[in-house]
């Protein structure tokens, strides 16, 4: 499935009159196609994915899905950042329970749960409740959940934001490999630079104020990819040229000597 | 270790009611206190135990158990089906809870008069003030618990194709049940409150009665044993809800034992 955003906009009511958080907003994915949006926080990334799940109706523009072939289902799944876990349920339960809602017997969905956990390193934990997970084991299964549903469109909203460098580099190359075995549609909204470009086929700069698209970027590099990847130097160019798209001085100051 | 740590548990939980219970058996034999007003402990218990044997401790607290559960037990179920409608319903909310809230306040016993006006005297006269304590109790925790469900768990699942019939028994349900037994042991104990006292005024069995009739004849020791029971009655239900809640929400049960330590 492809998504395609036309002329969005997004206001929320408060007490000295509404604000416009997003103006304006177009872009398109292709399909089967890592699309990461990269802005500041605040932006608006969040309530621009929330729009694309038809969680929240936009005060202007629309949403348009145009379905493929490829597609098992028209289902468009939200991972978020928190609370991405029912407290009730088992990590399998969790990871099971896109497969519950579309009628898989409890035995053949547990076993594929099963499976994918064990994949992510998660033998003999399937059992514990979330609270007794950590944040990385958590975003895990969240991701899990999401796979397991086999969704036309994947959406991220900074999944990994609230984990420290070493677990997000661990979650980001696991979320690559289970993605290069399926070439879904994915939307990542991310804070973070590199992250935007070790995951991306494109960057969508998202900023300025109300937030639109400022600029796309083309991320040319080849597939697997692994984090070696973020200490080159065509990377590093790169992830100049965006820090500069999204107005960081100091960074402008570097790229002119 | 795992044996002094239990034994030192059981300490904890054991010495002030083992004090007393020694302070007033040694008062008593010294004849420090009224036999009238406090007989001795092992007396209580000799009387209870005749009580026992004779089938009439049994009988009576069977009545008392009877009557809450016909009542209370009627009552908790209505209150818990009414909660959840008035959470997930604003127009019924807006009907229904201020008279809740009204009969919340009212004591359910000032309504006998009235209801042994309306009904006459019977079992039926008995049964309402216990029915609307559970009603009331549970109605208004289920309500509590169901506004309280975070709302990003109910969009998660319906992201993911939860029909409504998901979300009851998927979202709302598990995330209510704690909130739901806290509800349960409310209504238990003030239910088994509102039973003991609509016997004492006026009913033809029950542990109340056991009560009215011993201060009549004073009986003093059958007069403790109707107390005590009512207070072991009391402590059972909530030790029962609570192993029920460990059945039923055993993830709040664990998280809840990882903040004790």
């Amino acid at each position: 499935m492809k998504l395609r955003i036309v002329n969005l906009g997004v206001a929320f009511p408060a007490p000295s009159g509404p604000v416009q958080a997003l103006r304006g907003v177009s872009f398109e994915t292709r399909d089967r196609e890592f699309l990461c949006i990269a802005g500041p926080s605040g932006c608006g990334k969040t309530t621009l994915l929330r729009v694309a799940a038809g969680l929240q109706k936009p005060s202007e523009g629309r949403v348009e899905r145009i379905p493929s072939a490829a597609d098992r289902n028209g289902q468009i799944l939200l991972v978020s950042q928190e609370r991405s876990l029912f407290p009730w349920m088992t990590a399998l339960d969790n990871a099971a329970f896109g497969l519950e809602m579309q009628g898989v017997p409890r035995r053949e969905r547990r076993e594929r749960a099963r499976r994918l956990l064990a994949r992510l390193g998660f033998e003999g934990r399937e059992e514990a409740w979330p609270h007794e997970l950590s944040l990385g084991m958590k975003q895990r299964v969240a991701v899990a959940r999401c796979f397991l549903s086999d969704p036309a469109v994947m959406l991220m909203d900074e999944p990994f934001a609230a984990l420290d460098c070493l677990r997000r580099m661990e979650l980001q190359q696991e979320l690559l490999r289970l993605w290069d075995e399926s070439h879904k549609t994915v939307l990542f909204v991310t804070h973070d630079i590199e992250e935007a470009i070790l995951l991306g086929d494109r960057v969508l700069v998202l900023g300025g104020s109300p937030s639109h698209i400022l600029t796309e970027f083309r991320v040319p590099f080849d597939r697997p990819r692994s984090s070696a990847l973020t200490f080159t130097s065509e990377f590093l160019d790169l992830k100049r040229s965006i820090a500069a798209a999204l107005g960081m001085p100091m960074l402008k100051e570097i790229t002119a000597g | 270790m795992r044996v002094t740590f239990r034994l030192r548990n059981a300490i904890v939980a054991w010495w002030l009611p083992a004090s007393i219970l020694g302070a007033w058996e040694g008062a008593a034999w010294l004849r420090l206190l009224n036999p009238l007003f406090f007989p001795a402990p092992s007396a209580i218990l000799a009387a209870g135990w005749n009580m026992a044997r004779s089938g009439e401790w049994m009988t009576e607290l069977l009545s008392t158990l009877q009557r809450m559960f016909q009542g209370a037990g009627l009552g908790v179920c209505a209150g818990f089906a009414l909660g959840l409608l008035m959470g997930v319903s604003a127009p019924l909310r807006t009907s229904f809870e201020p008279a809740v809230s009204v009969l919340n306040s009212t004591p359910k016993l000032a309504l006998m008069p009235l209801l042994l006006l309306i009904v006459g005297v019977g079992e039926t006269a008995r049964l309402v003030p216990i029915f609307l304590t559970g009603f009331v109790t549970l109605s208004m925790q289920t309500l509590d618990a169901v506004r309280g469900v975070d709302y990003a768990y109910v969009e998660m699942a319906r992201n993911y194709g939860a029909r409504s019939r998901d979300l009851m028994w998927r979202v709302y349900l598990p995330a209510c049940s704690p909130q739901v037994f806290t509800g349960l042991r409310l209504a238990a104990g003030r239910a088994l409150v509102i039973t003991i006292s609509v016997e004492l005024l006026g009913a033809p069995d029950g542990l109340g009665r056991v009560i009215w009739m011993a201060w009549q004849t004073l009986a003093t020791e059958k007069l403790y044993i109707g107390i005590f029971t009512t207070s072991l009655l009391g402590l059972a239900f909530h030790q029962g809800l609570a192993y029920l809640e460990r059945l039923a929400a055993p993830w709040a049960a664990a998280k809840a034992r990882g903040q004790t330590g």
